[in-house]
């Protein structure tokens, strides 16, 4: 074994570790501040395989796209709607969460036995380290077209979609009749929510 | 059509300068010239809405009818197609099931947006953005009916559900339309998430390809375990498209709270375009775990349409009940999917498209009934026939043929569903079919007795306040074509249903990947 490996090895067993305890701290953690910034570390320790699979591009776009972005975001979302509030106890939680967890632990245990008893080709092909953008590139143009500008439309529409959902300016009358309007469904409710009544 | 194939001239130039080796990169761009008149309206619309709200009020329409009528007639125009050939190099084929499916995506949203103008403007919220959104859905579902590349239908699916959840919270004041955008978003996107691991394993599979053809030929040459699991995957992700039970669960509460007009659309397009996925992924790709997936499809047919028939019975709320009776429809279609013959596949395409116009139909009638009342419960519409015979006349024909009575659409299509499964020796099916189709004409019959047996007393409050009838006002003119259409379409088409046996053979025959698996 020679000392590349064994850096190798030691940094694979550190970043798994970190991910499978960051990952199970997420889930499990009541503090939801505790649990997004533990995702960030997730994400990041997500990257270090990545880099260690030589696969420096999706490794960088990681951090730029999950760490930078997403999970900013998280806690930007958390620390503007974050306010203590007591929420009514939700009855048979317990049995719940056994339930959930009898669930995920099948799943678990049928990912790792199918994991181990299929004939996996290995080892996989040569990784390219650094030519990967170009290599990516050339996908995206060619084979990966036409996913490549659908996916435009996707994120144009995700954001005009966040738009009308943010805005504040709202029509307070039809347009053609003049009538007033409340942007709600036309199907009225019999018993008014509490939220309609609350200050807009 | 050379025309709007030009618009992908660009990215032809691109594609072509990218040749890597000796590939043949021909771009056959023109195969998604449908696609590109819909992103053309998709544009107009947002530009024309920066001129302000009555600017769009005005325009928006026009251009919506311009770009998916043209969208249709390019379609029409792609019909058996002679020399076939897969376009964007192998991301995209425009067979005939893939024509037959976009058509009845595109015509969906045709007539959603018909019936959604008035419904749009008297709820206050912005039409342009709400026919862009509309029509960024249904170009992900055209391309996903037509996707043959894992990357492809991943995209064009979240482009789908995306858009679905947007508009599923687009009134965005009330507190029900909310509720079902969070839903729908949650659980769809747990549902992506396990479709992007399956995929992530047949991507495995085949050794780093993504095109279909080189996943149906991994699956056929490995059978380990790690396939039943991404057929499981695959298996589920389908079954939440298309809202068969156990996957079900959000389709209720995301059917009441949505816009009406996003309903119809949701429970046509969006459904059409989950069977295209299914049929192409299900019988392309994992034709040799045959007998596994159509275990489950039975499975998964038998309790949609126990479990869609028998709770819609309890249904106060007539969106309610629609949702449930389309868990029970998608069951029927279900049974030509678990066939496998020449029949059973034709006789999905033709229900898809009488389901098209009958459950677009009965829409129009609701969403015309609410516009005027501002209710949908079933027990509001005692006594309509005296004030408003025309939603009475639509909806009893419409709900008579979701219920498969005789002369109408709906009969020769469940007809068609149910000879296929028998002549497949699929006896469990066809009488599970036939025993829930008993059950669906009861609570159908039961909404036209409330219109039309009520004595003028009995009426209920809302009818007795019923408006005077007026379709002077924008938007409404265009709600009366897409209901008379229709119901027109759905009362007459049973008899003159020959031409469209015709289209739906032709789907399946003009489909290499099925005729292969017919084979």
């Amino acid at each position: 074994m020679t000392i590349a490996s064994i850096t190798q090895l030691i940094c694979f067993v550190a970043l798994s570790a970190t991910l499978v305890l960051g990952a199970l701290g997420v889930v499990l953690l009541p503090n939801i501040v505790y649990s997004a910034f533990l995702l960030g570390g997730v994400f990041l320790s997500v990257a270090g395989l990545y880099l260690l699979l030589n696969a420096s591009f999706v490794a960088a776009a990681q951090v730029l796209v999950y760490v930078g972005a997403v999970n900013v975001l998280i806690l930007f979302a958390i620390m503007l709607v974050n306010k203590k509030e007591n929420l009514a106890a939700i009855p048979g939680l317990g049995l719940r969460r056994l339930l959930s967890g009898a669930v995920c632990g099948g799943l678990f245990l049928l990912l790792i036995r199918v994991a181990f008893t299929t004939p996996w080709a290995l080892p996989g092909p040569e990784a390219v380290g650094e030519e990967a953008t170009i290599r990516i590139g050339e996908h995206l143009f060619s084979d990966y077209l036409l996913p490549f500008e659908l996916a435009s439309v996707l994120l144009l529409m995700s954001m005009i979609g966040a738009i009308v959902l943010a805005r504040r300016d709202v029509l307070s009358s039809d347009v053609i009749t003049g009538e007033a309007v409340d942007q709600g469904l036309i199907e009225k409710e019999r018993t008014p929510l509490l939220l309609e009544n609350s200050p807009r | 059509m050379f025309l709007l194939g030009a618009l992908s001239s660009v990215a032809d130039a691109i594609g072509s300068g990218a040749g890597t080796g000796g590939l043949n990169l021909q771009l056959n761009a023109g195969a998604i010239a449908p696609e590109a008149a819909v992103l053309i309206a998709l544009l107009t619309c947002l530009l024309v809405d920066l001129a302000g709200e009555k600017a769009a009020s005005r325009w928006v329409p026009p251009i919506c009818y311009a770009g998916l009528g043209s969208a249709l007639v390019l379609l029409a125009l792609q019909w058996n197609t002679p020399d076939l050939q897969p376009a964007f190099v192998g991301s995209f084929l425009a067979d005939n099931l893939a024509i037959a499916f976009r058509a009845v995506v595109a015509a969906s949203t045709l007539i959603s947006l018909l019936l959604s103008w008035r419904y749009v403007e008297q709820s206050g919220t912005p039409v342009g953005e709400y026919a862009g959104i509309l029509l960024a859905a249904t170009l992900g579902a055209m391309f996903l009916c037509g996707a043959t590349d894992l990357v492809t239908i991943f995209v064009s699916l979240e482009t789908l559900s995306v858009s679905s959840y947007l508009l599923a919270g687009y009134m965005k004041r009330d507190a029900r339309s909310s509720e079902a955008a969070l839903k729908y978003l949650l659980v769809g996107s747990a549902a992506a998430a396990v479709f992007l691991y399956g995929a992530s394993l047949l991507y495995g599979l085949t050794g780093g390809a993504t095109g279909l053809d080189a996943v149906a030929l991994a699956l056929r040459t490995s059978a380990s375990p790690v396939t039943a699991l991404a057929l499981v995957f695959v298996l589920a992700t389908v079954a939440f498209k298309i809202a068969a039970v156990p996957f079900h669960q959000w389709t209720p509460d995301v059917y009441e709270g949505s816009p009406t007009p996003v309903v119809a659309f949701l429970s046509v397009g969006s459904k059409a375009a989950g069977f295209a996925l299914a049929l192409r992924i299900l019988v392309g790709c994992f034709e040799s775990f045959d007998a596994q997936w159509k275990l489950l499809f039975t499975v998964l047919a038998v309790l949609s349409m126990v479990l869609g028939n028998v709770v819609a019975l309890a249904q106060t709320s007539m969106k309610r009940m629609l949702a449930y009776s389309s868990i029970g429809q998608a069951g029927f279609v279900m049974i030509g999917l678990v066939c496998g013959t020449e029949d059973g596949f034709a006789a999905m395409v033709l229900y898809m498209a009488a389901y098209l116009f009958m459950n677009l139909g009965a829409f129009a009638c609701i969403i015309l009934f609410s516009l005027r009342t501002g209710s949908d419960r079933i027990a509001d519409y005692a006594g309509l026939y005296q004030k408003d015979p025309l939603i009475t006349l639509g909806l009893s024909l419409c709900l008579l043929s979701l219920g498969g009575i005789p002369p109408m659409l709906g009969f020769f299509g469940k007809i068609y569903l149910f000879f296929a499964g028998w002549a497949d020796h699929q006896y469990l099916l066809v009488v599970v079919g036939l025993v829930t189709s008993v059950v669906s004409i009861y609570y159908y019959i039961s909404v036209i007795k409330m219109m039309v047996v009520k004595e003028p007393q009995e009426a209920s409050d809302v009818v007795k306040a019923y408006p005077a009838i007026n379709w002077s006002v924008a938007g409404l003119p265009a709600l009366r074509t897409a209901l008379v259409g229709c119901v027109i379409v759905t009362a007459v088409g049973g008899i003159l249903s020959n031409p469209l046996f015709t289209w739906a053979s032709q789907a399946v025959t003009g489909t290499p990947m099925l005729v292969q698996a017919i084979g």
